[in-house]
């Protein structure tokens, strides 16, 4: 059976984030052999979206591994803005509201989150 | 360098398990960190729920290039697990380890017991749509209102939402405590009483993981739940665990398997429930 065009965006969508994010985390795990860190070293570095920047530009292993983890966890939002574009487009008024409910409960979860 | 790769390893081993018994490798993932790793139970939830998200945005896309996974049935769930794993996130947060372990124990029992009935492999054998086992038997008239029947697919129809809704709050609130994707609910509720083929549920369930897991994901990593030296080798692992064994689900002796998994599951339920205990 031949996936609809959504269906085949959306999918793209999950691959692309896939391949980055596994990229990026593979970037730095080879960073942190080079930098002889071991995974149990302590303590482990905190996020912090500001430094993620200067850690990239420095090589430094935390900017590969935060950002690769930031891939990872925002690629399913992005699959959901992706759908959200996609029903709006094809006027699919009940579907649009669904994908704008799952946004924002997903903003509310980082909220709460960095509120904690 | 030994500590990365062994890491690496246990991910793969567990990503291997996972996909070939239809599971996505969180119940595995967590009792490797914890009592392998002696790492706290929260930074281990948190790692898993970071491979957990890796496994259901691979195998999502190919279930949705071959429109196997029903997207607007999947996303209409997804508002429940979604609001039930940021409830979970919070919980997770607020209890104490003990009691978190006590109770991945049960969940541990419940999966090796869902499993020695033969539910989990059932996962992984993935019938034919066509396949009069994989569907659950639907009423003649299969009642439901406009929303369940847009929901529906070719050759099936949604029925009975609310309980749909009652699971996906359910399978939040799991993924989210232990770090699991939450399929060893989903999948039998869509199949059994939603009347969606196994099929379509497996891939439909593995498509809402991602969203209901980065919720929950999102708390651990800005509560700083979420080790980055621990998750990036892990997920890693676990990616290539189970892209590789999705290509060898043909060649392996699942019911073997099925029974050593149970034999490990009850292993570790066991040494959870001790490490819970005063």
């Amino acid at each position: 059976m031949k996936a609809s065009r959504l269906e085949r965006k959306v999918g793209l969508v999950l691959a692309v984030g896939s391949a980055v994010s596994v990229g990026l985390l593979t970037l730095g795990i080879v960073a942190m052999g080079a930098s002889q860190i071991g995974p149990l070293d302590r303590p482990f570095p905190r996020f912090d979206l500001g430094r993620v920047p200067a850690d990239l530009a420095a090589i430094e292993p935390a900017g590969f591994l935060w950002l690769g983890l930031l891939a990872v966890i925002l690629t399913p939002s992005v699959r959901v803005a992706a759908s959200l574009v996609g029903f709006a487009a094809s006027g699919e008024r009940r579907m649009t509201a669904v994908a704008l409910i799952v946004l924002a409960i997903i903003c509310l979860s980082a909220i709460l989150g960095a509120g904690g | 360098m030994a500590g990365l790769l062994l890491l690496v390893f246990g991910g793969g081993v567990a990503g291997a398990f996972g996909a070939l018994l239809g599971l996505g490798g969180g119940v595995l993932i967590v009792p490797l960190l914890t009592l392998g790793f002696g790492l706290p139970l929260r930074e281990a939830v948190g790692a898993s729920l970071v491979c957990v998200i890796v496994t259901s945005s691979a195998a999502a896309s190919v279930y949705l290039e071959r429109d196997v996974a029903n997207l607007r049935l999947g996303m209409t769930l997804e508002m429940f697990t979604a609001s039930a794993a940021l409830a979970g996130g919070l919980v997770a947060f607020a209890l104490p380890d003990r009691a978190l372990a006590l109770m991945f124990a049960a969940l541990l029992l419940y999966v090796a017991a869902t499993m020695a009935r033969g539910r989990g492999a059932d996962l992984a054998v993935k019938p034919a749509p066509d396949d009069p086992e994989a569907v659950a038997p639907a009423p003649a008239e299969a009642p439901g209102n406009g929303l369940a029947a847009s929901l529906s697919g070719p050759g099936y129809r949604v029925r009975n939402l609310g309980r749909g809704v009652l699971g996906s709050l359910v399978a939040g609130i799991v993924s989210a405590l232990f770090g699991v994707g939450g399929g060893i609910v989903k999948v039998p509720l869509m199949n059994l009483a939603m009347g969606v083929p196994l099929r379509v549920a497996t891939a439909t369930s593995n498509l809402m993981i991602g969203v209901t897991a980065s919720a929950g994901g999102l708390i651990y990593l800005l509560r700083g739940g979420i080790d980055p030296y621990v998750a990036a080798p892990l997920a890693v692992g676990v990616f290539a665990g189970a892209s590789l064994a999705s290509r060898m689900a043909d060649r392996v002796d699942l019911r073997l398997l099925r029974v050593l998994f149970v034999a490990v599951l009850v292993v570790t339920a066991t040494q959870m429930a001790l490490k819970g205990l005063p």
